[in-house]
């Protein structure tokens, strides 16, 4: 491989990494806090993508850059308060049930919303017209980054950063921290366990609706959009050690190079090397790289 | 020598196994072909949520990556009909079976070092997408197209021929096996192997004290399921005539489990129930896109919430509700 193949190569991991990251955000908080694996995550991304795609096609201003953040924006409003609802209805009473069945109820719910979308915008493929925010190339000597990949890189450490922040330094981000690690303990010491637990909730379907909006423009949008990022982000989780921020950033950056120089050494073969590399890193380390194993 | 109990309970499924059959035997008389063609699904799909149901209720680990099996099973019985037509069928399926349970040893074996429920329903659904990935790229396997114009196959025992390639006649095969696999899962959960994986699933530390294989049971449960879910899907292949890589996606492993918790997960025929309904519910809505999905979604999510029994477990309280009540009476009559 040349300079400029690697480079390209590094360039593709990290905006694998990012755009996973991104759609992974909200998953591991929602698990690090609650102990629920949503799978209906994907869907609530797939709701914000069509939900910001709708404004952007009908309220104009496709092309615009300040247009477009303020799509995903919205698209993470809408899409938080579609948490508060999935919360109140149905996380709320899945306390004292049975992992296996919380996981399926999350299943359920990712159905709903692939049917709600098929009814709301159709079963075709939608994408944005080209003139989007993102035309053209970024040229550093002879070796061009299409501008979309920066901007995904640039908002995936935007969202690492504000997560880290949030958790790590606002009172907040402490009693989240707090009633993850011992929720009875929290509620003796008079916290409100059920409000932390549905703010997190909104925090990550606002992150889902955001993951969605700020993918837009790459993507070609369709019932099927849902379990497109899902797995990839599952993987990242579960590499990472579920729950831990931290974890899926660097699982993510990890499995976005594998998955990068696999595309390079094996181009007819898209993925293999990122199932293979995930069944190894959990023989090897099966609770994760930044995860603890339970009870302990 | 069998304890009453177990008797009256062997008795009670084979009479209940019966009245399935006969059923399954008239349907074709009764309805067009269309009716019948998914009649032969629901029997595939009946033995494709009970096998999943070993694992979940018996063996208590939540697989998603069921499809693997269903579509190794299809693949490998359409590649053998396909390129060594003059194998026998029986042959086929007994390959087909051997093929599932030896991917169930694979990847049990990676999958099974963390089987607390969330992590091996997403290990499984991984290996299902990694299959999905192998035969979107395989050349053998028709990559994306998928293979047709299976066969419906001739089976030639000792002085009997059967011919199962005209009309309907492969329905009554279907209905055949399928009553065999079903037979064959009775006796693993009711058996001496289901009562230990019962216990396990029940207290998986005292089985470990007490010197059972913890881990070794559950690879054998999963490698039973993972067989008699290739053989299902190697009698779905000639059926439908044509396989897709989408049998090894997980929306396909997610079949078994709707089946499963539909009709109720605590009752051997729960996910028979649950697959009859959902039959009924696709053959309604198959036209209204969306409307599936919202159904399907909507009573997973009563059943999870409201209804842990499933749809067998609210038709057993009604009846004994009713039986309480009736008896009631007749103590105020006495």
């Amino acid at each position: 491989m040349g300079l400029a193949e690697w480079a390209t190569t590094l360039v593709n991991a990290m905006t694998w990494a990012m755009a996973t990251f991104l759609v992974a955000a909200g998953l591991t908080l929602i698990f690090g806090i609650l102990h629920i694996l949503n799978f209906s995550h994907g869907g609530f991304f797939m709701i914000g993508a069509y939900v910001a795609f709708t404004l952007l096609t009908r309220l104009g201003g496709a092309n615009s850059f300040s247009a477009y953040l303020l799509a995903a924006c919205a698209a993470a409003v809408v899409v938080a308060l579609l948490g508060a609802l999935v919360d109140r209805v149905i996380l709320q009473r899945l306390r004292r049930v049975e992992d296996a069945y919380v996981l399926i109820a999350t299943y359920a719910l990712l159905l709903v919303c692939e049917g709600g979308t098929k009814l709301i915008w159709g079963l075709g493929y939608q994408s944005l017209q080209p003139p989007s925010p993102f035309e053209g190339a970024v040229v550093v000597g002879n070796f061009a980054v299409p501008a979309f990949s920066l901007f995904v890189i640039g908002a995936g450490l935007a969202v690492f950063a504000g997560l880290e922040w949030l958790l790590g330094r606002t009172a907040a981000g402490r009693l989240i921290r707090a009633v993850a690690m011992d929720p009875w303990t929290a509620r003796l010491l008079g916290v409100n366990v059920t409000r932390v637990f549905a703010m997190t909730v909104v925090a990550g379907f606002a992150l889902a609706g955001l993951a969605g909006g700020l993918l837009l423009a790459n993507q070609s949008l369709s019932p099927e959009l849902a379990s497109v990022f899902i797995i990839q982000a599952f993987g990242v989780i579960i590499v990472g050690g579920m729950g831990s921020v931290r974890g899926a950033f660097l699982g993510a950056m990890l499995l976005g190079l594998i998955e990068s120089v696999g595309s390079y050494i094996l181009p007819d073969l898209p993925g293999l090397l990122f199932f293979a590399a995930l069944a190894v890193i959990l023989l090897w380390r099966p609770q994760g790289l930044l995860g603890r194993e339970r009870g302990t | 020598m069998m304890p009453a109990e177990a008797r009256a309970a062997r008795n009670r499924f084979l009479a209940t196994l019966l009245c399935v059959v006969v059923a399954g035997a008239i349907f074709p008389s009764v309805a067009n072909r269309g009716l019948v063609f998914i009649a032969g699904l629901l029997w595939i799909n009946v033995v494709f949520g009970l096998a999943f149901n070993l694992l979940f209720a018996t063996g208590g680990i939540l697989s998603f990556g069921q499809a693997m099996f269903y579509a190794v099973g299809a693949y490998a019985a359409s590649v053998l009909s396909l390129r060594l037509p003059e194998l026998p069928f029986l042959w086929a399926l007994l390959v087909s079976g051997l093929a599932g349970a030896g991917l169930a040893v694979v990847a049990g074996t990676v999958a099974l070092r963390r089987s607390e429920g969330v992590y091996f329903a997403v290990l499984t659904l991984a290996f299902g997408e990694l299959l999905h990935i192998v035969i979107t790229k395989s050349t053998l396997l028709g990559r994306n197209d998928g293979l047709n114009g299976i066969r419906r196959p001739v089976i030639d025992i000792g002085m009997l021929h059967l011919d199962f390639s005209a009309g309907d006649a492969f329905y009554y095969f279907i209905l055949v096996v399928c009553a065999f696999l079903v037979g064959v899962l009775w006796m693993v959960t009711h058996g001496a192997f289901g009562r230990a994986l019962l216990a396990i699933r029940q207290e998986a530390q005292r089985a470990e004290f007490l010197g059972m294989p913890v881990q070794r049971y559950r690879l054998i449960a999963f490698a039973i399921s993972g067989a008699i879910t290739a053989v299902a899907g190697a009698l779905a292949a000639p059926w439908l005539q044509i396989v897709t890589p989408d049998l090894a996606r997980w929306s396909n492993s997610t079949n078994p489990i709707l089946f499963t918790l539909l009709g109720g997960s605590g009752f051997f025929w729960g996910p028979a129930a649950g697959a009859a309904i959902l039959s009924v519910v696709f053959y309604t809505t198959r036209t209204l896109a969306g409307i599936a999905d919202l159904a399907t979604g909507g009573m997973l999510l009563v059943v999870v919430l409201s209804l842990p029994g499933g749809v067998l477990g609210l038709l057993n309280a009604v009846r004994q509700r009713a039986t309480r009540r009736h008896s009631g009476t007749e103590a105020a009559d006495g």
